[in-house]
């Protein structure tokens, strides 16, 4: 096992998720539901970003910061449209999070709508991995480290060192008294949405450089950013983070585990070599997001 | 000497910071009716959650006709013979004020999938039986007109005598009542009390009353227990806790 | 001619989601289970029961039975955590717990045969007819297998069993304090469930003799819920009447591919669209569904409507 690979790869798929899954946990969080729509949120946002990137030519910088927006306005339209006549009405939470469902399906299908179904990549020049600390890591995968961990600490700054993140904790604790402060609720959700919104853009566009972007992206990764959300404790951003990690680090090793090795006792008894095949890659996060849900569903770090 | 239904030693329950149980002890003896009572937020239903298995305890002991049952599931302490109601009522809101009572009723047959397809005729015979003692509840608790009305439909205090009515379908040793008469009016009221007194008498069934009329607990019950900031403040006949000074002023400053 | 074989078709496949829906309905609109995941049942039907006759040789009766008491199984299994687990964590675990079925349908490959799927699937009775009737008898055996269904659960919900099931829905808690082992009832709930739509999913394979996990996408579970949304929860009829709606939408737009200058792509992705914005719309302005559940009696003139 190269464990040093093995922490470099987790970091980056740990960075990738954690940006995923601070906006589901926060929504989670505020709104007291789970929703199944975050992820497609997400990627049409990183379509659009490829859209500006490489349809019209924005630098990336800014194709981001343009989709961000214009996916947080979508977010802030969605919840004006769905989610607060649900809040109105005193529906139960269930109900918004079957709602959430119709909607990831809408948006998952406007994405393929536009763009058809087909396979969007970033052709990226052939670069030569850089060795750090006896791992290899491609320059676009250091670019996913460096800003994961910028933007984890923006989000640490924001929640603790401004007003704004100040009233976003009050809300999250108790929204009755919040408002009784004075605290316009329903203003603050919508700054969350924004919030959440832009985070998964980021996160979605950080996969699609990396790997692939197709419309289903959405659908694939909303198990594992749930387990990474779940994992560190729901409703945690910081668990968010950790519970992402925690679960990069367990698919890569469980990935290179040799059961066989490990079953033969160090070469006592022969079992050959078992592994397990990298098809059942997606499982390790549903089997990871049961086990959890089973027998720890507080999560590492529970509620704040 | 009568003996103990529900005893209870040294019951502490905490919610974060809050100590909303601190070591309550208390006996409810055999064929009697006990009432609870003690200013908002006293721990009166926090004990009737911990003592019917809505709550966990932190600490103490909860013995019920000699067997302990603190740990113990809802529904298992139920089976045991001992029930309670909602201080804010529950109805299902699917289910007609008549299929309320048949859902509480004590035996039944067809509650599982086997026997509700291939049971069927004794499954009726059971649900015939029922119906009888349902339609006997309804009439004395007056809500036979009401009998196929959905429970969405029922007011609050409609409601409160239909729980009143599935408790007494259960055919429990020990009743605790969370505010049985709030939203209910007077005459209905005593009719109720009547009730109450009648069950306990010819049935010698046990109840434990969480009230805040006076007037109710100190025509049925045969003593009272008084809580405040989840301690026992006081415990005697309803004439003894009228004049307790403690009491007096707990009250008062709570009011 | 064709015309008739491909409504013959249509109404076969309406028949099969009929079941499935009617399934689902059961643990969502009777019971209160979210369940995401209703496609693993499907899945394990399917397959089970194909499996079963194509690489062992049994009997396509055992086939059948055998496709149902897995999924019921499965029901067994999945139903355990629900002690433990909040409504929503649930739903979750269900959504990963479908793929996870869909991805061992997919990985193992010696016994499922992997992404190839099973073959040459025999259809019962197929020696008794020629090739021009048989799906007619495979419609009205569909048609049988609604009807039983239908009465079948209907018995269920009308009898104590239901009662209880219909109580916790609305309120769990005061069904435990009338003595109900509800974490019992949601079993059986389940197993009765994936019983129901463990059939239909050996309907459909010895149907169309060919299945691979691409049937058996989450999109299939999405499909499902949304026929219970726009039918209406909490009633058997309502399920069927989704089903009906949703599959006729689902083939009618097909049709109108050829008079309309999108690609197949563009409309497929269309209409799922529609559907994403119909579970929406139903949830917000009509969430009884088209068939509405019997809950308020009175009309404007305070007359008993019932």
């Amino acid at each position: 096992m190269d464990l040093p690979q093995i922490l470099a790869n987790s970091l980056v798929r740990a960075a990738e998720l954690s940006l995923l899954a601070i906006g589901l946990t926060m929504v989670y969080d505020i709104l007291k539901f789970a929703n199944f729509a975050h992820t497609d949120y997400a990627i049409l946002g990183a379509f659009l970003v490829y859209l500006f990137n490489r349809t019209f030519g924005l630098n990336m910088f800014f194709s981001v910061m343009l989709a961000a927006l214009v996916t947080g306005v979508v977010g802030i339209g969605i919840d004006k449209a769905v989610f607060k006549p649900l809040r109105r009405m005193e529906a139960k939470v269930v109900t918004s999070m079957i709602c959430s469902l119709g909607i990831a399906i809408a948006l998952r299908n406007i994405v393929r709508l536009i763009w058809t179904s087909g396979t969007k990549t970033y052709p990226l020049p052939l670069m030569r991995p850089l060795e750090i600390l006896g791992a290899r890591l491609t320059p676009v995968q250091i670019g996913i480290i460096f800003t994961g961990f910028i933007s984890m600490v923006a989000f640490h700054l924001l929640l603790h060192r401004t007003k704004f993140g100040k009233a976003l904790r009050a809300i999250s604790d108790n929204r009755v008294l919040a408002s009784a402060c004075a605290i316009d609720s329903e203003r603050m959700i919508r700054w969350m949405w924004f919030l959440a919104c832009s985070y998964g853009v980021v996160g979605g566009t950080m996969i699609a450089v990396e790997h692939l972007l197709y419309p289903r992206l959405g659908f694939d990764i909303i198990i594992p950013v749930f387990c990474a959300a779940i994992l560190g404790g729901i409703g945690n951003p910081y668990g968010a983070m950790l519970g992402a990690l925690t679960l990069a680090l367990a698919e890569n090793i469980v990935l290179a585990l040799d059961f066989g090795y490990l079953a033969s006792l160090d070469g006592l008894f022969d079992f050959g070599s078992i592994q397990i095949s990298t098809g059942y890659k997606p499982a390790i996060s549903f089997v990871m997001l049961i086990a959890v849900l089973l027998l720890r569903p507080t999560g590492i770090l529970g509620k704040k | 000497m009568k003996k103990s239904m529900l005893t209870i030693k040294n019951l502490q329950k905490d919610f974060g910071s809050l100590r909303a149980l601190d070591r309550v002890s208390l006996e409810v003896e055999d064929d009697s009716i006990i009432g609870l009572i003690g200013p908002n937020g006293s721990g009166k239903t926090t004990l009737f959650n911990v003592v019917s298995g809505f709550y966990e305890k932190d600490e103490g002991e909860i013995y019920f006709k000699g067997e302990r049952i603190d740990g113990l599931t809802p529904d298992r302490i139920v089976r045991k013979g001992l029930c309670r109601t909602f201080q804010v009522a529950k109805a299902p809101e699917r289910l007609t004020v008549l299929e309320n009572m048949m859902l509480a009723a004590k035996s039944q047959m067809g509650e599982n999938p086997f026997s509700a397809l291939f049971r069927r005729p004794r499954v009726s015979s059971f649900e015939k039986a029922n119906l009888e003692r349902a339609m006997e509840l309804i009439e004395l608790l007056q809500l036979a007109d009401l009998k196929n009305e959905y429970a969405a439909n029922l007011s609050g205090g409609q409601k409160k005598l239909l729980s009143l009515g599935r408790v007494f379908m259960l055919d429990p040793d020990l009743i605790l009542l969370d505010e049985p008469t709030a939203g209910v009016n007077p005459t209905l009221t005593m009719e109720l009390m009547k009730v109450i007194k009648e069950l306990q008498k010819r049935e010698h069934k046990s109840f434990f009353i969480i009230e805040h009329s006076m007037k109710v607990i100190s025509d049925i019950c045969d003593k009272v227990f008084v809580l405040n900031f989840g301690k026992k403040l006081a415990e005697g006949t309803p004439e003894e806790i009228q004049q307790d000074e403690e009491v007096l002023e707990a009250y008062l400053r709570g009011a | 001619m064709p015309l008739i074989n491909f409504l013959i078709y249509f109404l076969t496949m309406i028949g099969i989601y009929s079941v499935l829906a009617m399934s689902l309905n059961f643990q969502v609109g009777f019971t209160g289970l979210i369940n995401f995941g209703q496609v693993a049942f499907f899945c394990i039907g399917a397959y089970t029961s194909s499996l079963l006759v194509v690489k062992a040789g049994a009997p396509l009766i055992v086939g059948f039975l055998g496709g149902m008491a897995l999924s019921g199984l499965f029901g067994y299994i999945i139903s355990i955590p629900t002690k433990s687990l909040k409504a929503d964590y649930w739903a979750i675990a269900t959504l990963a717990g479908g793929e996870v079925i869909r991805l061992v349908a997919l990985n193992e490959k010696g016994l499922t045969e992997g992404a190839f799927g099973v073959m040459s699937i025999p259809q019962p009775f197929d020696w008794f007819f020629s090739r021009d009737t048989y799906p007619l008898f495979y419609l009205l055996l569909i048609v049988a297998c609604v009807v039983t269904v239908y009465f079948a659960l209907s018995l269920l919900t009308n009898s104590p069993f239901g009662r209880n099931l219909k109580a916790i829905r609305d309120e769990e808690d005061l069904c435990l304090s009338l003595g109900k082992n509800t974490r019992k009832l949601k079993l059986e709930a389940m197993v009765v469930a994936g019983m129901v739509a463990g059939l239909a999913g050996a309907l459909f394979a010895h149907y169309i003799t060919y299945i691979s996990p691409e049937n058996f996408r989450p999109i299939e579970t999405f499909l499902m819920w949304a026929m219970i949304i726009v039918g209406g929860r909490g009633n058997h009829l309502g399920a069927i009447l989704g089903a009906v709606v949703i599959q006729l939408f689902n083939i009618s737009t097909r049709f109108i591919g050829g008079y309309v200058p999108f690609g197949s792509d563009f409309m497929s992705a269309l209409r799922m669209v529609i559907i994403g914005v119909l579970i929406v719309l139903f949830l917000l302005y009509r969430p009884e569904g088209l068939i509405k559940e019997r809950t308020k009696v009175y009309d404007l003139q305070g007359n008993n409507m019932k």
